[in-house]
C-alpha cells in the first residue's frame, strides 16, 4: 500500500492539481436541506467542496453511464440515410466518490467492458476517468441509517478500484494510491512519508466507524444461496411485489443498475439523434412487445427480475461482483419500504417461517 | 487505454429496399441488401435461427429474424405490422433506405442436428423463423434423416410462404402437412388445429432420433408441446425461438433477459427444457 499524509489544510489542493493537470474535477456539494449533489469544480466553488456529506441520491455512475446518452447521428437528404456515431471522450476527475459508488462503478466497468465485449461509449467516458475516494469516516454525516456497505463487502473504505483513497484521521488526512496513475500525485510536495501510527490510527478509525451502522443484513449470503437456487416462495414475491409502486425510483438512484432503453428523437427538420437512456425493471412497459403481449405482467414478476438479477449467484460470478453495494439509496428513495435490507429481511423471515 | 476505439457494436449500417412482397394480410417480405458490398458479404454469413436490429429512419429500432437461409444469396426479412417500426418498415417502397446491423443470437446448433429426424411445427408466422432452418437442411439434405413440416394457418388465405410450402410439398423426401382453422375458397386440405395433423391417417411422426421444432402463438405452442411430450418427446429434443422486447441485441439493455438468459445472446434458440428452466411465460 502507497501512503502518504497531508495536512487537513491541503485536502483541496488535490482538486487544484487534478485541474492543471486538464481534469474536469467533480466534486460533492451540498444543496438546501439534506440535498448533496456532484457537480462541477470551479475557481466559484471549489470553496464549497465538501469531504464529509451525505452521499448524494444521484449516483456518480452517470459520469460513466449518462442518464441520457447520444448514440448516434441520423441525418436524410433526398432519401439517402447518413448514421454518425457521436462520442465523448472527457478527461474527467471525480473527487469525493464514496467506497460504495467506487464499487458500482467497478461492477459497471465488469459488465460494460467484461469478458469479450467492449461498449465503445462506456470505455470513452471511463478510459480517462480519474476516481478520488473518500473513505466514510464521519457517522453523522457520512453514514446513514440505510448505509449497509458492510454487509456488501464495499465500506466504509474501498480496497480497490480507485486511484486515490483520502481518509480523515483528524488534523490529517492519509492518502492511498490504488493505480501508477494515482501514485504520480505523490511528488507533489504537499505529500509527507506516512509513519506506523499513521496506519494504526486508521485501523482504529475503521474499526470505530464500522460500529456506527445500523442496518446490519447478516442473512445477505443466505438470501443470494437461496435466490440463486429459486427456492424463494411466490408468495414471499408477491408480498414484496405489492408493496411496489412501480416507481421504478430504486434503479435510478441505483450505483448498479445498468439497464437502458434506446430511442430516436428529432433535433433538426431531417435530422435525429439516438439516445440510451436509463430504464427500469420495476415499470411495465419493459417486456412488453409491440403486439401488446408482455412476457412479465405481474408487478412481483418484476420485482423478482430486480432482485434475482442483483442476487443471483450466476451473475455476481460472471460480474465478478455483486450488483448492490451497499448504499442504501433504495432504501431512501422507495415508498413502500423494499429496498435491498427489507427484501432480505422479508426472504429471511418468510424461509424461517417455512421451516418452522 | 488510450488506442483509439473503432468498433461500435450499436452503429447500423445503411440498406436499400429492393423489392417487397405480400405474403399474407399485415405481413411482407422485404428483400434488401447493404449499400456496402463488403458488409452484405460480412452478414451474408449468419447461422439459421439468428436476428437482427433493423432501424427506420425518425421511427426507432427493431429486432426481427432472418428467415433465409445463409445459402441463399438473399437478405430478407418477413414482418408484420404491428407497431411504430414495423408500420413505418412497410411504408417503405423499393430504393428507400433503412439499416441494419446485426446478425445476433446464437442460432440454431445445425451440426448437432445432422443424422437426425427433423419436424418442424410452426403456427401463422411462427414459420418464419423456422423458414431458415427448415431451406437450410434442405439444401443439406442429405445430413438428416426425415424431415417433415406441419404448418397451420387460421385461413388458406393466411398460409405462410406459400411458393416455398408448394416447393417443399414436391420435394422427395419431404412430408409436408398443411392445415387451417376455418375452410374457405375451395380450401380441401386438413381443416383444425396443427396439433390434429399429427393424428391425421398416413401421418407418423419419428419420435426417436428426432428434433421437434415448434414456433407459433402461446396457445399454439402450449398444445403442440402438449402433444409432443404425449407422443414421448424429451423436452431436450423439443426446440424454439423465442420473442422479446430488445434494444441493443448483445446483452446488455437489459430487457430480454430471462432468469439467467440474455435472450439476444444465448438465444433465441432454446430447446424446451431450457424455456422451463428460464420460468416465463413463452
Amino acid at each position: 500500500m502507497k501512503a502518504r499524509i497531508l495536512a487537513r489544510a491541503n485536502v483541496l489542493k488535490i482538486v487544484d492539481l487534478l485541474c492543471q493537470q486538464g481534469y474536469e474535477v467533480v466534486a460533492p456539494f451540498c444543496g438546501r436541506g439534506r440535498d448533496t449533489y456532484f457537480d462541477t469544480v470551479t475557481e466559484h466553488n471549489r470553496d464549497q467542496v465538501q469531504i464529509h456529506l451525505p452521499n448524494p441520491y444521484y449516483p456518480p455512475k452517470r459520469f460513466v453511464f449518462p442518464h441520457i446518452e447520444r448514440l448516434l447521428k441520423l441525418q436524410r437528404d433526398n432519401g439517402e440515410i447518413h448514421i454518425e456515431p457521436t462520442y465523448e471522450e472527457p478527461k474527467r476527475a471525480i473527487f469525493g466518490i464514496r467506497s460504495c459508488d467506487i464499487a458500482g462503478i467497478y461492477h459497471l466497468d465488469r459488465f460494460y467492458l467484461g469478458r469479450d465485449f467492449r461498449d465503445v461509449y462506456y470505455e470513452n467516458h471511463r478510459k480517462n476517468l480519474f476516481l478520488v475516494n473518500v473513505a466514510c469516516t464521519d457517522p453523522s454525516q457520512d453514514i446513514s441509517d440505510d448505509c449497509f456497505c458492510v454487509c456488501t463487502d464495499t465500506g466504509p473504505a474501498a480496497r480497490d478500484h480507485f486511484d486515490l483513497q483520502l481518509m480523515d484521521l483528524g488534523d490529517e488526512f492519509m492518502a492511498v494510491a490504488g493505480t501508477p496513475v494515482g501514485e504520480t500525485l505523490f511528488t507533489d510536495p504537499i505529500f509527507k512519508k506516512a509513519t506506523e501510527a499513521h496506519v494504526a490510527r486508521r485501523h482504529a478509525i475503521l474499526d470505530e466507524t464500522r460500529k456506527h451502522f445500523k442496518t446490519m443484513t447478516s442473512w445477505f449470503s443466505a438470501t443470494v444461496r437461496y435466490v440463486s437456487q429459486g427456492e424463494i416462495l411466490d408468495k414471499t414475491w408477491e408480498e414484496i411485489g405489492n408493496r411496489c409502486l412501480e416507481c421504478g425510483g430504486c434503479t435510478y438512484v441505483c450505483p448498479a443498475c445498468t439497464c437502458f432503453t434506446v430511442s430516436d428523437r428529432q433535433i433538426g427538420a431531417n435530422e435525429f439523434e439516438r439516445v440510451r437512456v436509463w430504464d427500469a425493471c420495476a415499470l411495465s412497459g419493459f417486456t412488453r412487445m409491440a403486439g401488446g403481449f408482455n412476457p412479465r405482467r405481474a408487478v412481483h414478476d418484476r420485482r423478482n427480475r430486480r432482485f434475482f438479477r442483483k442476487l443471483a449467484h450466476h451473475f455476481i460470478q460472471r460480474e465478478l461482483s455483486m450488483a448492490c453495494v451497499g448504499c442504501g439509496r433504495c432504501v431512501a428513495v422507495c415508498h413502500g419500504d423494499i429496498g435491498m435490507p427489507t427484501v432480505v429481511e422479508m426472504i429471511r423471515r418468510a424461509t424461517t417461517e417455512v421451516d418452522q | 487505454m488510450s488506442t483509439p476505439i473503432t468498433e461500435n457494436v450499436y452503429l447500423p449500417k445503411t440498406t436499400v429496399l429492393e423489392r417487397v412482397v405480400c405474403e399474407i394480410p399485415e405481413v411482407k417480405t422485404f428483400y434488401w441488401r447493404f449499400q456496402d458490398p463488403a458488409e452484405q458479404k460480412m452478414f451474408q454469413r449468419f447461422r439459421p435461427g439468428q436476428f437482427a436490429q433493423v432501424s427506420l429512419f425518425g421511427v426507432g429500432e427493431f429486432p426481427t429474424s432472418l428467415p433465409p437461409s445463409p445459402t441463399e444469396n438473399e437478405t430478407f426479412f418477413t414482418v408484420r405490422q404491428v407497431g411504430s417500426c414495423t408500420s413505418a418498415l412497410h411504408r417503405l417502397n423499393p430504393g428507400d433506405q433503412f439499416a441494419v446491423r446485426g446478425p445476433y443470437g446464437n442460432g440454431f446448433p445445425m451440426e448437432e442436428y445432422q443424422g437426425k429426424n427433423l419436424v418442424f411445427v410452426a403456427g401463422g408466422i411462427g414459420l418464419i423463423p423456422l423458414r431458415s432452418c427448415i431451406v437450410c437442411a434442405l439444401q443439406n439434405r442429405q445430413r438428416y434423416q426425415r424431415i417433415q413440416i406441419f404448418h397451420g394457418a387460421k385461413t388458406p388465405k393466411e398460409l405462410m410462404y406459400v411458393p416455398n410450402l408448394q416447393e417443399w410439398e414436391q420435394t422427395p423426401g419431404v412430408e409436408c402437412h398443411l392445415t387451417v382453422d376455418r375452410a374457405a375458397d375451395g380450401w380441401k386440405g386438413n381443416v383444425g388445429v396443427v396439433g390434429s395433423l399429427f393424428k391425421k391417417p398416413g401421418v407418423q411422426v419419428p419420435v426417436d432420433n428426432t428434433i421437434a421444432f415448434v414456433c407459433g402463438p402461446p396457445v399454439m405452442f402450449r398444445f403442440v408441446i402438449k402433444d409432443l411430450l404425449g407422443m414421448g418427446f424429451q423436452e431436450r429434443n423439443i426446440v424454439s425461438t423465442l420473442e422479446r422486447y430488445m434494444k441493443c441485441g448483445v446483452g446488455k439493455c437489459g430487457h430480454c433477459c430471462i432468469g439467467v438468459a440474455y435472450v439476444c445472446v444465448e438465444g433465441p434458440v432454446f430447446t424446451y427444457e431450457q424455456i422451463k428452466k428460464l420460468g416465463e411465460d413463452i
